[in-house]
């Protein structure tokens, strides 16, 4: 290798070769674009897929993440320290720079280099005992070290995209979201297990990751998630014991959707909880659903403030309106026929007609709550915005 | 499942058989209480005549304190309407199927409400971030916390 020019490795059919560069390089023989330039001949890249912690039967990416994942686990030191006669031996080894060359139709070559300079806590002898040691297996093989001649502030730059990288890599497949690198993660997920600690997602470098980030995101998001009513309110409110003679024996509950009846096998069923609506439920079926939401789930009285509801706290109840079959809803504001609805024909009459008086305030009940809650209102619609869009808050 | 789910999906699916379903709905299956499958066709005249649907309900052991997880059925035999809020993958835009649930709502209830929902669309079309939507949703649309604003459509 007396020539000037360095001879190229192809990581895709490991052929040694002068690239083709058209204008970006590629193979010679494969016209693969994974091609590295050999520009330091004992820091052969053959040797990154000979050697390595998991033998010959483990896929090249593989011993790279493995690599990397190494290197994360064991993060460099800031001061300098002993360091062990035999390089490469271990994996706290300072200053290590992963570069990575890799063309893309149209995108021209991209570089990327992964770790910091090896001008931190190295002595400057380093380096040529490096380079003179053989590789052992068992390290991380394509820990190139730096020629020293790089800016030494892209260390932090470099340690983010390891960690992006990485954090990419070992996604795990069924992982919501799915694997941005489409198949990869099915490779690496089990040996990446203890990865959780680390919050390497901070960082994204794609359209693609991003738009996951946004869907955590608005997942997460409580802002219009109901609020749970108090516990103290919730005790507070009265309880009845079912007696013979019980106007509340000719209702139902609207949760379990049962008649309140006598002698029921569960003795709970025996206590009916009134809320302020005057709409009761037999206790073991409010209970729960006042622990997830503080609302009357016929009328949406609020026990509680809820966020961004039309109605405000205390709005009155809002009856009058599910008199059409027993299933009918009380009074869903959205996804319903909107004003002017064309009608739902068949089966929807009723409801339609509720939902219609409901939202158009046209109906006489229904109409009093809106103006009461206006302000609310108005500011709802202020900042209203398409469905399932990720919008940014406006207010 | 807790006593309280099968109870109350009992006696849903009993009032299904001796009451029947609202026209242009009708139970596909319901041989457990973790999965339903209704169709769904908008009746008279509207931007789906012709079409039928099919969603599928899964229930947890809380309902109906928590609501179903509901979707379009999207395979070989059915399609997700193209509505604005209906997604490609069958994922529903509903309020009323996330933090507007109530459990006073049904299976029946909910389909009425979805029939009305497309008989009341004007112009179809998927919803703006459809691709976007689609590639990351969820299995279980519950899982998504969709913004619901829009009561025009």
């Amino acid at each position: 290798m007396s020539s000037r020019e360095p001879m190229w490795y192809c990581h895709e059919c490991h052929a040694e070769m002068r690239p083709i560069m058209a204008p970006d390089p590629r193979c010679a023989s494969c016209h693969g674009t994974f091609v590295e330039k050999i520009e330091n001949p004992q820091d052969d890249p053959r040797e990154f897929a000979m050697h390595g912690p998991g033998g010959d039967d483990v896929p090249e990416l593989d011993q790279f993440v493995m690599g990397l994942h190494q290197l994360l686990a064991h993060p460099r030191p800031r001061s300098p320290t002993p360091r062990p006669s035999s390089p490469g031996t271990s994996p706290t080894r300072s200053g290590v720079r992963i570069e990575l060359s890799r063309s893309r139709p149209g995108a021209g070559l991209s570089t990327f280099i992964i770790g910091g300079p090896n001008t931190l806590g190295r002595a400057p002898g380093d380096r040529d005992r490096d380079r003179d040691g053989p590789h052992l297996p068992g390290s991380p093989m394509f820990m190139r070290r730096n020629s020293g001649d790089r800016d030494p502030d892209n260390a932090i730059a470099g340690n983010v995209m390891m960690q992006y990288l990485i954090s990419m890599l070992s996604q795990r497949p069924g992982q919501r979201g799915g694997d941005p690198l489409g198949g990869f993660g099915g490779l690496f997920g089990p040996s990446f297990g203890d990865m959780d600690g680390g919050r390497w997602g901070d960082y994204v470098f794609s359209q693609d990751a991003l738009d996951q980030i946004m869907t955590q995101l608005m997942e997460n998001s409580n802002a219009h998630r109901p609020v749970p009513a108090p516990e103290d309110v919730v005790n507070k409110l009265p309880r009845e014991i079912l007696e013979i003679g019980s106007p509340l024996l000719e209702k139902d509950c609207a949760v379990c959707k049962e008649q309140f009846k006598l002698g029921t096998e569960d003795p709970d069923e025996q206590v009916v909880v009134t809320l302020p609506c005057k709409h009761p439920f037999h206790e073991p079926c409010i209970m729960p659903w006042l622990k997830s939401s503080g609302t009357c789930p016929v009328c949406r009285y609020q026990l509680v403030a809820q966020p961004s509801q039309e109605h405000g706290p205390g709005s009155p109840p809002h009856t009058g309106g599910s008199s059409g079959r027993p299933g009918s809803p009380p009074n869903n504001r959205s996804r319903s026929p909107g004003a002017g609805g064309s009608g739902g024909g068949g089966g929807g009459g009723g409801l339609l007609s509720s939902l219609l008086s409901h939202l158009g305030g046209g109906g006489g009940s229904s109409g009093q709550s809106r103006s009461q809650s206006n302000a609310n209102n108005n500011r709802d619609r202020d900042s209203e915005h398409l469905p399932g869009s990720w919008s940014e808050p406006v207010d | 499942m807790a006593a309280i789910a099968s109870r109350r999906l009992a006696k849903e699916l009993k009032e299904i058989h001796t009451q029947g379903c609202p026209v242009g709905i009708q139970l596909l299956s319901a041989d457990n209480f973790e999965e339903w499958h209704l169709s769904l066709e908008v009746m008279g005249e509207s931007q789906y005549q012709g079409e039928v649907f099919a969603l599928k309900f899964r229930f947890e052991s809380q309902y109906p304190i928590s609501a179903p997880a509901v979707q379009f059925i999207v395979n070989e035999r059915y399609t997700s309407p193209v509505h604005p809020h209906v997604y490609s993958n069958g994922h529903i835009c509903a309020s009323i199927l996330g933090n507007e649930w109530s459990p006073v709502l049904s299976v029946i209830g909910v389909c009425v409400t979805l029939q009305s929902m497309l008989a009341s669309c004007k112009k179809k079309e998927r919803p703006p971030d459809n691709d976007r939507y689609v590639r990351h949703a969820p299995d279980n649309p519950k899982q998504t916390r969709f913004h619901y604003h829009d009561d025009t459509v």
